[in-house]
């Protein structure tokens, strides 16, 4: 468990890292995917850009409304629920939790999570259900891509081998949203066998918004929107979210096959974590 | 010892622990092999020439570069299983060559360099498929390796006059023992010796190996095991890595070192368990058992080895703790395209408990009778001992209803019964279940090995020297064995040292495994010991001019009874020569055992099961250090938790493991996984030995995993629990509950 021979470079600029990736380079963050890959001889880059000393990259910021998380923000960040405004912290906040170990989190960064692309992740999952946009740099210039139309698969992105994940935006949440994030797995800190977050807001007993993201339920994130449909329009109530349940584990969710986890156990999953997930985010 | 719990934690704690990696050696080259990525193939072609090219890279080698490499002893002859691949893959994971390289890296690097082509066979990896033998991993040779019974046959007016017969299919899956410290070996050749370095439980049985296959006398050779990081087991023998790696070390006259990485070690180190079981128990109306029949179809892995005969011992132990009068095994080992089994922490005894204790549970539900009624009316009372078991073993000693009793008062189990009663009546509550587990675990070792080197010497300076043929993984000796002979010979602990696991420092020597040390080497001790005191009185009462018996032993100085002249060990060094007692000690196996129960928490929904209360009550007799006994205990639960709930190797359609996330996919218990764990002792000392203690540590992994697969059972009123196989995760317990 060795990896082969590799250069390692250490940009000081964006710009830097950018040209780096450019001559082929493979981004090194957090470090807790690529350098086990790279241990285990499945990953073999000739070049490594250890982005940690470019500056401003470690930052949160608020801008309108919109949270922009920088490339270097580790997932212990989030761990307090203020880091974030409103709902969105909260929901950030239960959802670390379930990341791994508390080393992993001093590390590991939310857009490694994005730029790795497990289907696992809870961050990928979070980031289909909230409209997030990820922030792609190349020395061809700068584009932002739909978190939907990113994943591509495990592991596959529509980011280029030379663009940078700059960052990922978020659109904060309503001050009366309901949040609530749980996960289903062996052990404590192995990964998900499936994980659901929700976003809920009931306006008038109504529910008029509801965002789900599922990890682990298909080959890449998804968001459920057949789910969602169900609920829009309902009163809260547990056979609503039964049937929520039900329609994200029958026509969201694409779930593939693992030791432990086959299909029909994992669809089951999905509907019962899908409606326990939006009771705790509006108790009924 | 300044605060620290035992002698070795200053060392190990402060990151002062020598391992075998750590030892620092000028010109070591680091051996990589090159494994198989197929189970079960022909090799076409292992080439080594591009990376001999590779910079760094000292020398590549496959079979056929190294044609007079000796195979793996104690095969059999038509069963051959060679160091390297020569024409056969039977494992995935199988060595088709070795890269040595000035560091790992470049070894690595070279290792990746190595072409290899192999045609690939069909797979078995079940004992089932195994036993069909369509495919057979030894051309024209049944893939049986062993078949045998312990106990008589059972007459079939048994059963058909019996109240209640239960019958069940239990699996007792592959496990992986997982030490922190995987296997290693460093051989340092130099003039005509060679040193071996290894963490390692038998250094005698390495060296005389060793010296076997190398052809050379076993004094040339020393090895020496320095500190290493748990072994459970999986390294007692000698393995084909060893023998490639000691075989070069002395072709290149260079030291040579392999450290087993942690990928390699979940493909090709020993695994542990494997059993396929059916089970038949009989009972008269009132729960007594009338007879009890396991039949035993083990998969072996894929070579004749030591470990094909292990399955029996499962067929000893079939008996377990009760006085059923008819009992009967019958054992099938059969080899299949897996890392062999071998011993695990329990080794054969957790395979004999788990049928017999879930189906002790099934019995309970189909009498109507409380699962710990039932068994109180069948353990063997105290005044039985020795028992001599339907299945050939003669217990020494045992009290199992106060084992039981200690167990249930120190759970509150009317409580949680009562708890259990509430949450049944509440159908928003998650049920809860109770489960019981009786054992009887066998420890010291088997004829053969039931004996050990040990001495005691007296130094001139008043210092005290143990030597003894075990050897620590992590059991603390170190702090054990000098108290035990401090407290024999009246002195301070601080003057004992303890001298084992060095070739060249012993005269011989066993080594530890199936719980023999403190129950073998300690009752050496004691004896050495007393020896010693013996001899210092002889040469003290000449020195005096007494006889013998007008002396007296105590506070570590010989006394005359009348008077007060005292002579003390070092002073009595000074005047009559060196005193140094040295002893083959030999004492008979011994039974601890003891009752477990647990209390476990059911999500049905999903089927996590989240284990409430562990309750173990341990007897190994006399409990040398009762924190290194909890210590012990505590550790083997754990392991045992493992095996109830989280451990498995699943396996692809091409036979390979399905373990690519490492530890992330074979999940270990970890300390979130760990639940309240209260443990009880009760103390039945072995008349085998006058110290009386038997040996401790294995009990958890056989007492808690069917405590817990029966309170899983219990929480969902499953009646004929079949579907509960180990491990429960949760799509198993959601299935059962289903």
């Amino acid at each position: 468990m060795k990896p082969a021979a590799f250069d390692y470079l250490v940009p000081q600029t964006v710009a830097g890292a950018v040209d780096a990736l450019a001559a082929g380079a493979q981004v090194l963050a957090g470090g807790q995917s690529l350098l086990l890959e790279m241990h285990l001889q499945r990953a073999h880059p000739a070049l490594v850009a250890d982005i940690n000393r470019v500056p401003g990259l470690d930052t949160l910021t608020v801008v309108d409304g919109t949270l922009t998380v920088g490339a270097l923000v580790r997932h212990k960040t989030f761990e307090s629920p203020g880091a974030v405004p409103g709902p969105l912290g909260d929901l950030f906040a239960r959802a670390v939790g379930y990341i791994a170990h508390p080393p992993i989190r001093a590390r590991g960064t939310m857009t490694g999570n994005l730029a790795w692309a497990h289907p696992a992740s809870e961050w990928c999952a979070l980031a289909v259900a909230l409209d997030a946009v990820v922030e792609l740099r190349s020395t061809r210039g700068t584009r932002e891509i739909p978190a939907e139309d990113y994943f591509l698969g495990p592991f596959q992105t529509a980011r280029d081998p030379d663009e940078l994940l700059t960052a990922v935006r978020y659109p904060l949440l309503a001050p009366d949203t309901g949040v609530a994030f749980t996960e289903h797995r062996r052990t404590g800190f192995s990964f998900a066998q499936v994980a659901v977050g929700a976003a809920l807001t009931v306006r008038e007993g109504v529910i008029t918004g509801a965002r789900i993201g599922l990890a682990n339920c298909a080959d890449r994130p998804l968001r459920a929107h057949n789910a969602e449909r169900t609920l829009i329009g309902s009163e809260p109530s547990q056979p609503v979210f039964t049937a929520a349940g039900e329609a994200a584990a029958e026509r969201d969710a694409a779930p593939v096959p693992e030791p432990y986890a086959d299909v029909d156990y994992r669809r089951h999953v999905v509907a019962v974590l899908v409606a326990r997930t939006l009771r705790e985010a509006a108790p009924v | 010892m300044d605060g620290w719990l035992r002698r070795e934690d200053e060392r190990l704690l402060t990151g002062a622990g020598r391992f075998v990696a750590d030892l620092r050696v000028p010109a070591c080259l680091d051996a990589v092999f090159v494994r198989s990525e197929v189970a079960h193939g022909v090799l076409r072609e292992a080439d080594c020439s591009a990376a001999r090219e590779v910079p760094g890279v000292a020398g590549a080698w496959s079979a056929a570069d190294l044609p007079d490499l000796p195979p793996m002893p104690l095969g059999e002859p038509a069963r051959e299983w060679p160091a390297l691949v020569e024409d056969r893959v039977r494992y995935p994971g199988e060595a088709l060559a070795v890269v040595l390289g000035d560091d790992r890296y470049h070894a690595e690097d070279g290792a990746a360099r190595v072409r290899t082509r192999i045609d690939p066979l069909p797979a078995v990896v079940t004992a089932q498929e195994s036993a069909a033998d369509t495919v057979r991993l030894f051309d024209g040779l049944s893939n049986v390796a062993l078949r045998g019974e312990a106990g008589s046959p059972i007459d079939g007016e048994v059963w058909e006059r019996a109240a209640v017969v239960v019958e069940s299919d239990y699996r007792q899956q592959l496990l992986l023992p997982s030490p922190m410290e995987c296997r290693t070996i460093l051989c340092v050749p130099g003039g005509d010796r060679l040193t071996v370095w290894s963490g390692h439980q038998a250094p005698h049985r390495l060296r005389q190996d060793l010296a076997g296959l190398l052809d050379r006398p076993e004094e040339s050779i020393r090895v020496v095991v320095p500190d290493t990081g748990g072994a459970f087991g999986s390294k007692s023998a000698v393995f084909p890595e060893f023998i490639v790696v000691a075989w070069l070390a002395v072709l290149l006259g260079r030291p040579v070192r392999w450290v087993e990485d942690r990928r390699e070690s979940l493909l090709v180190a020993t695994r542990g368990r494997g059993q396929d079981q059916h089970v038949r128990l009989a009972a008269d109306a009132e729960g007594r058992l009338l007879a009890y029949e396991l039949t035993v179809e083990a998969d072996v892995g894929a070579y004749p080895h030591l470990g094909v005969a292990f399955p029996m011992q499962t067929a000893w132990m079939a008996t377990g703790p009760y006085t059923t009068p008819k009992v009967h095994a019958t054992v099938r080992s059969l080899l299949t395209n897996t890392m062999i089994t071998y011993p695990y922490r329990g080794a054969g005894r957790p395979e004999a408990t788990s049928p017999l204790e879930r189906t002790m549970d099934v019995l309970a539900r189909r009498l109507g009778l409380d699962p710990a009624e039932l068994r109180r009316r069948n353990l063997i009372p105290p005044e039985a001992f020795p028992y001599r078991t339907p299945t050939g073993r003669t217990y020494d000693s045992g009290d199992h209803h106060a084992a039981l009793d200690l167990a249930l008062r120190t759970l509150g189990y009317d409580g949680w019964r009562a708890e259990q009663a509430r949450r049944r009546a509440d159908p928003d509550a998650f049920p809860i279940g109770i489960g019981l587990s009786c054992y009887v675990e066998r420890s010291g070792g088997e004829r053969g090995s039931l004996h050990e080197y040990v001495g005691v010497e007296a130094g001139d300076d008043g210092t005290v020297t143990a030597r003894c043929g075990a050897a620590s993984s992590g059991q603390s000796h170190a702090t054990v064995f000098p108290a035990l002979v401090a407290e024999t010979l009246g002195v301070e602990p601080a003057r004992v040292r303890l001298v084992e696991g060095d070739t060249d420092e012993l005269p011989g020597g066993v080594g530890s495994f199936g719980s023999r040390s403190a129950q073998i080497d300690g009752a050496g001790l004691q004896h050495a010991a007393g020896l010693l005191i013996e001899e210092a009185r002889e040469r003290a009462a000449r020195l005096w001019d007494l006889p013998v018996e007008e002396t007296s032993w105590s506070d570590g100085a010989v006394h005359p009874v009348r008077g007060s002249a005292a002579m003390g060990l070092s002073e009595l060094v000074k005047r009559t020569g060196p005193l140094r007692i040295d002893e083959r000690y030999e004492a008979d196996m011994a039974f601890p055992f003891g009752a477990h129960a647990a209390v476990v928490e059911v999500d049905p929904e999903l089927g996590t099961v989240r284990v409430l209360q562990v309750v173990a009550v341990d007897d190994c007799g006399r409990a040398l250090d009762p924190d290194v006994v909890r210590g012990q205990a505590f550790g083997s639960i754990v392991q045992g938790l493992g095996q109830a709930l989280y451990e498995g190797v699943p396996f692809g359609d091409d036979g390979l493991p399905l373990l690519d996330g490492g530890l992330l996919d074979y999940l270990l218990p970890t300390y979130a996984e760990i639940p309240p764990i209260e443990l009880g002792e009760t103390h039945t000392p072995t008349p085998r030995t006058p110290l009386g203690a038997k040996g401790a540590g294995e009990t958890g992994c056989i007492g808690t995993p069917p405590a817990i697969v029966n309170a899983v059972a219990d929480a969902l009123r499953l009646a004929h629990p079949e579907r509960l196989q180990m491990p429960l995760t949760p799509d198993v317990v959601w299935r059962a509950a289903a």
